[in-house]
Order: C-alpha cells, then structure tokens, then sequence
C-alpha cells in the first residue's frame, strides 16, 4: 500500500516536473549570462520566429525548416555595403577558424539574409558570400517576409538617398525608394548583431557589435553545450 | 672556415650600404615630397568579384602645427569616390558621407572598418588580393600625395591578431 502511493506520488511529481520543463520552454539559459562575454541570451520560447519563406543563393527555398536540424549563424546584410557588413562576412569566416582550432564538435552554418532584395537577388548573394567562405548561404526574397524576420530578432534597417545637393534623406519604413535611387545609389543603416539558432529553429542567441571572434568561439561553446544538456 | 666569414662580412657590409642608401634616397624624396602628413599602412579590403562597393583604410599622421584635412581621395576605375565614416548609434550602424577628413594637429586619424574609410564605388573591375593600387589624395593645403596601396584580407580582427 504504501509502496503503491510512493510510486503514485513520484509518478505524479514527475509529470508534474515534466509540463513545468515544457512550459518554461526547457531551460533558463539566463543564468548563462554572467559566463558569457559577448552574447546576449535572446531564448523566448513565449515568441517563436514567424513563419517565412525566402530563397537560397540557389534559388531553393529557405524556410524555418532550413533552420531546423543544424545550428546556425544568422546576419542580415547587403552587398553594397562598403564597410560593415563585409567586415561581418570576414569575421564570420575567421569564426568558423577559430571553432575549427579549438577543435568544436560543431562549427554552425553561416545564413547572410540581404536587408536589400531589390539589388541583391539570389544570383548576387551567391558569388557575394563564396568570396568569404564557401559553405556559406545568401538568402534573398520577399521584402515583406525579410521585414518581418527582421523584426521577429529585433534587428532594424533605415534606406537611405541622396538629394541634389547631397544631402542625405533617411525614408520612412515603407515609403518607395525614388525612381533614380538604382542609378544614383542608396545606402541602409543598419542594425549587425549576429544571431545564433538552435537545431530547433529558434534564436538562443544574439551577439552585438564589436564581434569578437575568439570571445563569440568561446560563447558558442557554452550555448552548444548548455542547450545540448 | 676563414672564407665563410669572409662571405659573411661581405654580405653584411653590402646590407648595411644598400639599407643607407635607401634611406639617404628616402630622406632625398621626402625633401620635396610633403612630409608633413604621412600616411603608413593603406590597404583596400579584397573583395567579391561582384562587389559594389570597396573599402580603403589607412594611417594618416599630421606633423604640422594645424589642422589637416583630406579632401578627396582620386583612382582609376570607379563611379564614384566618397569619404564616409561608419558611426555605431545605439547599434545602428551608419553610413556617413564626409565632406573632408580632419587630421588634428601633431596627430594620427586611422582609417579602418567601422570606422572612417574611404568608399571606392562602383569598380569597373574589383582588383584582386595582392594588387597594388594607385591612389592620390588630396589634402586642404594644397598638396597631394600618391600612393600605393594593397590589396589584402581583412576583418576587424586581423589587426587585432597581428598585434600579438
Ligand atoms: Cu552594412
């Protein structure tokens, strides 16, 4: 008898413990923070990332199950860039070096989603990204569905134009760029956190400006590593 | 034995007498150069094939008692020249169009990502990793200055790296 209601109550006790896990979304990766020195947790199971579907450099469709499965290291970017974002897509590269030297059992893919679908189709990414490393995808498409990722990992981009006298013009989110911008050349300020994703598909991870690249190697480590616990 | 050493002296002296040489020609062309801004380190960021737009980086250093600006930077092959400066606003990222570069006086502006660089657009072909490329640059008073510049790999931490 006894025997029978401890069994019941540790039966009871661990289902409880088990929907408590499933409702905290598994773990408080929080406590991570005082360990990690250039991420930033962003885990929130209560915001999953918004159902999307854009393209590879290929022209295959890159979805939330092209997230799922591997980890990966998501930027947003755009090849006319002068400064910021090749430095990114160069770093990136040098990250993947350094997880390779410290002899990590997984080195994420790199995804470089463009701020700026109208110049850089799939076809432009794919030679853009191959110069910083092979292995790494371009991922263009709709404006609409590349806003609302962007907004979903908190990132923000602005468009900005030249007037006669070269004055620079900041556009409003969805006011159309002017006729000539394609000829006369726009710039985006941009947000340039790097986002690390869980097999899962869903962001872990956000690593802000400077990226450097040994402290992000050794972070990636403990998130692997916490997450895979 | 005796022969080795004598080799040795040899290549040494010969060493020593093209090394000043070369500065005794250095401290010649620097009479009529202007020495009073010296730029060290320039490079362009090697690039994608396809990329239109290319970073120019560099060591600008002031010796005079005032003010130096740069006013504009000239090569061949592209659309457009501009002076830009990447400045981080609340983790924007932006890209500023600069009418000039002020050097201050008795002092270094260094160009580099994220920071101040000059925007080469447009190329008509993106010059690959190890070129040399002419650049002149010019400057509020008056002089210009030509250099060569190359073409090499580089993120924000490569600095970073080779100063270990
Ligand atoms: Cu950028």
């Amino acid at each position: 008898m006894r025997a029978k209601f401890f069994m019941v109550a540790g039966a009871a006790i661990l289902l409880i413990a088990a929907v408590l896990y499933s409702l905290s979304g598994s773990k408080d990766y929080r406590s991570l923070n005082a360990k990690l020195t250039a991420a930033q947790i962003m885990h929130n199971p209560q915001r999953p990332l918004s159902t999307f579907s854009l393209s590879d450099h290929n022209g295959d469709v890159f979805n939330n199950n092209s997230l799922m499965g591997d980890w990966s290291l998501v930027l947003f970017i755009y090849t006319h860039c002068p400064d910021v974002c090749p430095t990114e897509l160069a770093n990136m590269a040098m990250l993947k070096a350094q997880l390779k030297n410290k002899h990590a059992a997984i080195i994420p893919k790199v995804v470089a989603i463009t701020f700026d679908p109208l110049r850089d189709t799939p076809k432009v990414l794919k030679t853009y990204v191959a110069h910083f490393d092979k292995a790494f995808i371009g991922v263009s498409g709709d404006t609409q569905q590349i806003d609302q990722l962007v907004k979903d990992l908190g990132a923000y981009y602005e468009r900005v134009v030249y007037d006669e006298a070269g004055k620079p013009i900041t556009l409003k989110k969805h006011e159309p760029l002017p006729d000539d911008a394609i000829e006369k050349g726009y710039v985006i300020n941009h947000t340039a956190r790097v986002y690390l994703m869980s097999p899962d598909g869903q962001v872990l991870a956000g690593f802000p400006t400077p990226h450097k690249v040994d402290d992000m190697a050794n972070d990636i480590e403990l998130l692997i590593k916490a997450f895979e616990e | 034995m005796l022969n080795n050493i004598k080799k040795i002296l040899f290549i040494l002296v010969a060493f020593v007498s093209i090394t000043a040489t070369n500065a005794a020609s250095h401290a010649h062309q620097n009479n009529h150069v202007n020495h009073q801004i010296t730029i060290t380190d320039p490079w362009i960021r090697s690039a994608p094939i396809n990329a239109p737009a290319l970073g120019l980086f560099m060591n600008i250093s002031n010796n005079t008692n005032q003010e130096v600006r740069l006013i504009s930077a000239h090569t061949k092959g592209y659309k457009r020249i501009e002076l830009h400066r990447t400045i981080d606003s609340n983790g924007v990222m932006k890209m500023v169009k600069q009418a000039f570069m002020p050097i201050p006086a008795h002092a270094k502006l260094h160009l580099k990502p994220g920071s101040w660089h000059i925007m080469l657009i447009a190329p008509e072909q993106v010059p690959s990793e190890g070129e040399q490329v002419s650049v002149s640059l010019k400057f509020n008073d008056g002089s210009t200055q030509t250099i060569q510049v190359l073409v090499r790999k580089g993120g924000m931490m490569m600095q970073h790296h080779s100063m270990h």
